[in-house]
């Protein structure tokens, strides 16, 4: 046998799922979206689903909505996971087995972060009572209503909260391998501790952060959990537009949800492509430094 | 000083969210403005005793297609992770790439596509189709703590092992397997996590006839039932913990017992 086909043979426990069931998928959401394989014989032209959609200012609002969720969460996770991380990294041994917490929610479910996120920030919620505790407010309408404010808030909020664990998790495997000989050499060299973080420290995670934040914006640009629990009517995250054309309307407007699904799976592709092209032009302008 | 800083956003962050279910699960009639619940009621824990069943077949339903989708991911990465640690092969990185966007690009973009299929195939509403599903777009998490596994691993073990004269399956059964474990569990329990935690993937496959923990607990989320929802969720927290943590205790007396360690 060539090592060519040994090769293919030994791929294929992966290759073949994927290649069916993934590609498969993608393919028929595809096919779908421009009206063939329907379950229903679909009476419209092949792009009357895609032009259905650019003639829609919602779905417009929608996209850049989900863009702006999406985006503010995973800067956000990123942000505070990293410090988190570098902190509990420097924390005495004992400090940092207690620091262990910050996995709680990554066990939970997005649903059930959600659910956290309601019953702290609704007006009626704890931070509400605490306000009204402290007479900062007299009512609850007084509390400020963060869950609807048309902004996306609370999914912003419940998509960090999930988030920042995970990006921890993230940057602590990238702290494991830092040698702290180097902070001390810098701080020896008299950098101020702000200096050491975004000199020394800050460029050695920086994978863990760039792959972090793929993840995390990718996930909450396309998710449904979450928003099927926090979200507000207009605009929706695209996957609640998705689940109400897809279930709630008839067949007919079937190809408009795969439409849909096509163009963020094609959005998504994109963003990888693009944002490790940027990615690795920074590094290599860092390296020539 | 600065240490207790830290600690104290942590518990502010993810400790007191817990003691803040903790209380609601116990204290149904706790509302605004009272930050500390006026009176306590063991109401919830009544209702979940009341309706052991109904939960307890939600719950184990979860559990299985959960473990069932990590023992399907196991031999899905098996072999390639293997390849992918030793062999170099042109357009390497490429194949790594494509391999692990199943886990990147959101779910519903092809498990919709499939929906239709899978209704063809009877697989909608059965156990089956929800752990392939589920495998599709968990198993990168698998395949990715395997490669890391397998590198770490090194050659030496299978070189020694053929040595002796030990056949391929031997070596990867009696040689690599057991060295891998850890990587087995770290990826096992992030895939394990993920199957258990998701909501919308289940619902769409398997409707109404797979019972899912998380299908439980969705309706509650939003009802008034405040106090029932957080004392479920409780259970979705400390049900993983205790099966990470047994996990780890057993696989820590076994390889004291094989002398590993």
């Amino acid at each position: 046998m060539s090592s060519t086909s040994s090769l293919i043979l030994k791929l294929s426990p992966l290759a073949l799922p994927y290649l069916a069931l993934f590609c498969g998928g993608v393919f028929l959401t595809v096919c779908q979206s421009f009206g063939l394989l329907t379950p229903l014989p679909y009476p419209g032209g092949m792009v009357d689903a895609y032009l259905e959609l650019l003639t829609d200012s919602s779905f417009f609002a929608s996209f850049v909505f989900s863009l702006g969720v999406a985006a503010v969460s995973a800067a956000s996770a990123v942000t505070i996971g990293t410090l988190l991380a570098y902190r509990i990294w420097k924390l005495p041994g004992r400090l940092a087995t207690v620091a262990l917490v910050y996995k709680i929610p990554l066990v939970l479910p997005h649903i059930a972060v959600a659910f956290v996120v309601l019953v702290f920030w609704s007006q009626s919620g704890i931070l509400a009572s605490a306000a009204h505790q402290l007479g900062l407010i007299r009512s609850m309408t007084e509390f400020p209503n963060v869950l609807y404010s048309g902004w996306g808030i609370g999914m912003i909020l419940a998509y960090t909260l999930k988030g920042t664990p995970f990006a921890m998790l993230l940057v602590m495997a990238m702290l494991v391998r830092f040698d702290a000989r180097q902070i001390q050499t810098a701080d020896m060299l008299g950098a101020s501790g702000l200096r050491i973080f975004f000199s020394v420290v800050l460029p050695r995670l920086a994978p863990a952060m760039h792959t972090g934040f793929i993840i995390l914006f990718l996930y909450s640009f396309g998710a449904f959990d979450i928003p099927y629990i926090l979200s507000e009517s207009r605009p929706g995250m695209l996957s609640i537009q998705v689940y109400n054309l897809y279930f709630k309307h008839d067949l007919a407007r079937r190809p408009e949800a795969m439409a849909i699904l096509t163009i963020m799976f094609g959005f998504a592709v994109l963003f990888i492509v693009a944002y490790s092209k940027v990615v690795r032009r920074l590094e290599d302008g860092v390296r020539k430094l | 000083m600065k240490h207790l800083v830290t600690l104290l956003v942590l518990a502010m962050l993810f400790v007191l969210p817990v003691v803040v279910l903790m209380l609601i699960g116990l204290a149904p009639g706790w509302r605004f403005p009272h930050v500390w619940p006026d009176e306590f009621s063991p109401q919830a824990i009544a209702y979940l005793v009341r309706n052991h069943e109904r939960i307890l077949t939600s719950l184990s339903s979860s559990l299985l297609f959960s473990m069932l989708t990590v023992l399907a991911t196991l031999p899905m990465c098996l072999i390639p992770a293997a390849v992918f640690a030793r062999v170099d092969f042109p357009g390497k990185a490429l194949v790594e790439g494509l391999l692990l966007t199943p886990a990147l690009v959101p779910p519903m973009t092809f498990a919709m596509g499939l929906h239709y299929v899978f209704i063809k195939l009877s697989l909608t509403e059965t156990m089956l189709g929800v752990v392939i599903m589920l495998a599709m777009f968990s198993y990168p998490y698998m395949f990715r703590a395997l490669v890391a596994g397998f590198q770490s691993m090194g050659e030496d073990y299978r070189m020694c092992a053929r040595n002796l004269g030990a056949g391929p399956l031997a070596i990867m059964l009696k040689v690599e397997l057991p060295l891998l474990i850890p990587a087995v569990i770290a990826g096992g329990s992030v895939v394990f996590l993920v199957a258990f935690s998701e909501y919308f993937l289940v619902f769409l496959i398997g409707g109404g006839s797979v019972d899912s923990f998380t299908g439980t607990l969705f309706p509650l989320l939003s009802s008034s039932n405040r106090s029932l929802a957080a004392v479920l969720t409780l259970i979705f927290l400390f049900l993983p913990i205790a099966l990470f943590v047994i996990m780890d205790t057993t696989l820590l007396r076994l390889y004291r017992k094989m002398q590993m360690i």
